[in-house]
């Protein structure tokens, strides 16, 4: 079996530039290597500078589920959708969501839903009229499930999120390359109707006991229903709380749930700006740490690639004396 | 002694110009025609190192020296002339004063010639850092036409332009805020430092767990929503039930959209979406009924008004001739009212021509 670390470098899909990459590779035993090596090589200078490249059959229709709620399920839809809008996919966000609509809140286009998927249902509108495109990255549109207030006939409600995936595969200014379902937080009806079209699904947890479980429940729900591309995203992630074992590591959350990682957000007070803004975290300039996960989350997304190191802080080192001069 | 001062006024300084000083009528010279020697650099250059190089400059001359009055301009105010001597001098002592203070200054720079270095290179650097700047911003403001704000803005491909950038995707893997340690995996982002642990869920372990979650979570899609409370279906999987609280705050059971036109609905591509239509053509109905029954109460009006017009014809008859030929008119008039009604017209001239005839 090949070392974890050759492993690592196999892939090139993480967060070390390519030079890093490089000298890991000189760290590492050559002869096992060898054959690797240069094809990671090649990836890592392919990787500069290129869009990434677009795996499986569109559309893609993913589901961003978590069970409990306040995980960051509608953080990670917003800001992984407009990622993918930027790299030049088309997108189309859903907010499943009957009851408790939060998407269009964060991404700071509450005042522009006019119609919803209820409207389209009834005839008061049709289903091009209800999504409601960015203005600041045109490939990302919009779709509400209901307004606050209404009531959905949830017998109806998977059907008709059927109907309406079927409809944008076939309208016809093309079909969009990812549908993004923000499903609502539990394991009702509710839930039911997100998963109802779903190819894959991202389950979205934070490093602690109740997300897990809730999780664990949640990954197992899907896959009776026949989801089996599922890949974890460990949100708010204290890496100094790690550093003091106070809270469960990625790598243990990853031996609880036994899930391929998709990405690690860390905490960042950025998320809570960007929510009373209505301005994504991708969007900011220059990226906060927890945008530049969501954009390397969503770069996996697309190449349906998972992480294969994870970060884990360590204590700064501390300067010799002859650290002014280099040493 | 004549009234006047030789004012011979020595001013150490140091001149790098060549001065032309006339000395005019200087007793004690004997000098009767004025006469002007230059102060040549090369003499100040050799005077510069004395402390005190001194040149001699007279002021004007004698009052009563009438050789020297000749050549003035001819204002004969000797006491004004005086006067302003005096401040000449008195301006004279200052700057020498002055110029006098200038050497001390001068030898203290001499003495710390290594400031002259330290000053030399702030000068220069300061000059390297806005010459700096000045390149950065150069190349910051490199103007773009508009068309390029229509390229950026997805109007228009980019790749087709010659003058404008291509639009680029940032590439997350490739940050300038993450900086990586030389020799190890360390990783330096955003003010901390991180090392690179890999990941070591293996396939086996994936499908170790999920085996454990098909044994733990036994779950079937439910295919039907019932109100709390309601019965059963005989030929429903108990298992595929949801059961939906009365009192849900936004969902319910109760379904008044018919599938078939909801379907219909989310496939439409183009055209006026049903509802509207539906609004719309019943309106149009509506506002259709409206106008017929507003068109046979002009009707009946009319016939009303052509009634007001038999009564001045029925008073000149006699009422016993009126009595037994009153209901015939009447029946007329009736059958008359009727035929118009069907045809929809009013013909006032037939009836009042058949009224007449009675």
């Amino acid at each position: 079996m090949a070392s974890p670390l050759s492993h690592a470098l196999s892939s090139s899909q993480y967060i070390l530039p390519p030079r890093a990459l490089l000298r890991l590779q000189a760290l590492a035993p050559r002869r096992r290597l060898r054959p690797q090596a240069t094809a990671a090589a090649v990836s890592a200078a392919i990787q500069w500078n290129r869009k990434p490249q677009l795996a499986g059959e569109t559309p893609r229709v993913v589901v961003v589920t978590s069970g409990k709620g306040g995980v960051g399920k509608t953080t990670t839809t917003a800001n992984v959708g407009l990622s993918l809008a930027r790299f030049g996919f088309a997108v189309v966000a859903v907010d499943a969501d009957a009851g408790l609509r939060n998407l269009d809140l964060l991404l700071g286009l509450e005042n522009r839903v006019n119609y919803t998927a209820i409207e389209v249902l009834n005839g008061d509108c049709r289903l091009d009229q209800a999504l409601v495109r960015d203005r600041r990255c045109p490939s990302l549109e919009l779709l509400c499930i209901s307004k606050p207030r209404s009531k959905l006939p949830l017998g109806f409600g998977a059907k008709a999120l059927t109907w309406v995936v079927d409809a944008l595969r076939s309208r016809p200014s093309g079909s969009p390359h990812f549908i993004l379902i923000d499903c609502p937080a539990g394991i009702d009806a509710g839930f039911i109707t997100a998963i109802a079209p779903a190819n894959e699904a991202v389950l979205v947890t934070t490093p602690d006991i109740t997300a897990l479980r809730d999780a664990d429940r949640v990954t197992g729900l899907l896959e009776c229903d026949g989801i089996r591309d599922i890949k974890m995203m460990v949100n708010r992630v204290r890496t100094d709380l790690m550093r003091g074992d106070d809270m469960m590591s990625v790598l243990d959350v990853q031996e609880m749930l036994g899930l391929a990682l998709l990405g690690v957000i860390p905490e960042d007070s950025e998320v809570i700006k960007s929510t009373n803004r209505g301005y994504p975290l991708v969007l900011n300039k220059p990226p906060t740490i927890a945008g530049l996960a969501f954009e390397q989350a969503a770069w996996r997304l697309v190449e349906q690639d998972t992480m294969t190191a994870v970060m884990v802080e360590e204590a700064p080192r501390k300067k010799g004396f002859f650290s002014f001069f280099g040493g | 002694m004549t009234s006047t001062t030789k004012a011979f006024s020595f001013l150490p300084f140091q001149s790098i110009f060549p001065q032309v000083i006339s000395i005019r009528d200087v007793k004690g010279w004997n000098l009767k025609t004025p006469q002007s020697f230059r102060l040549g650099s090369r003499w100040l250059g050799h005077t510069r190192g004395e402390s005190r190089p001194l040149i001699l400059v007279r002021a004007s001359g004698d009052a009563l020296d009438s050789s020297g009055d000749s050549e003035r301009a001819g204002d004969g105010t000797p006491v004004e002339e005086e006067g302003n001597r005096l401040d000449l001098e008195r301006k004279l002592g200052s700057l020498r004063e002055m110029v006098n203070s200038l050497p001390p200054v001068v030898i203290v720079i001499k003495r710390n010639s290594g400031s002259k270095f330290a000053i030399a290179l702030c000068v220069a650097f300061a000059f390297l850092v806005i010459a700096t700047r000045q390149i950065m911003l150069k190349r910051k403001n490199h103007y773009q036409g508009s068309v390029a704000d229509l390229v950026r803005r997805g109007q228009l491909r980019s790749d087709r332009r010659g003058i404008s950038k291509p639009l680029k995707c940032d590439d997350p893997f490739h940050n300038p805020f993450i900086k990586f340690g030389k020799g190890d995996s360390r990783i330096e982002m955003f003010g901390k430092v991180y090392r690179l642990a890999p990941v070591t869920l293996t396939k086996e372990q994936q499908s170790v767990h999920q085996k454990r979650r098909s044994r733990a979570y036994q779950w079937k899609r439910p295919t039907i929503f019932l109100k709390e409370g309601d019965p059963i279906p005989p030929d429903v999987d108990p298992e595929t039930v949801r059961w939906i609280p009365a009192n849900h705050p936004f969902a319910t059971t109760a379904s008044d959209i018919d599938e078939d036109v909801a379907q219909h609905n989310v496939y439409q591509k183009h055209g006026v979406p049903f509802r509207v239509k539906a609004e719309h053509e019943a309106l149009q109905r509506k506002l259709e009924s409206l106008q017929s029954e507003q068109k046979l109460n002009e009707v009946a009006l009319d016939l009303n008004n052509i009634r007001d017009f038999e009564r001045p014809f029925k008073s000149s008859m006699k009422p016993q001739d009126l009595e037994p030929n009153s209901s015939a008119n009447q029946q007329n008039g009736h059958l008359t009212l009727k035929s118009d009604e069907e045809t929809g017209t009013s013909d006032s001239e037939s009836l009042s021509d058949e009224l007449k005839k009675y």
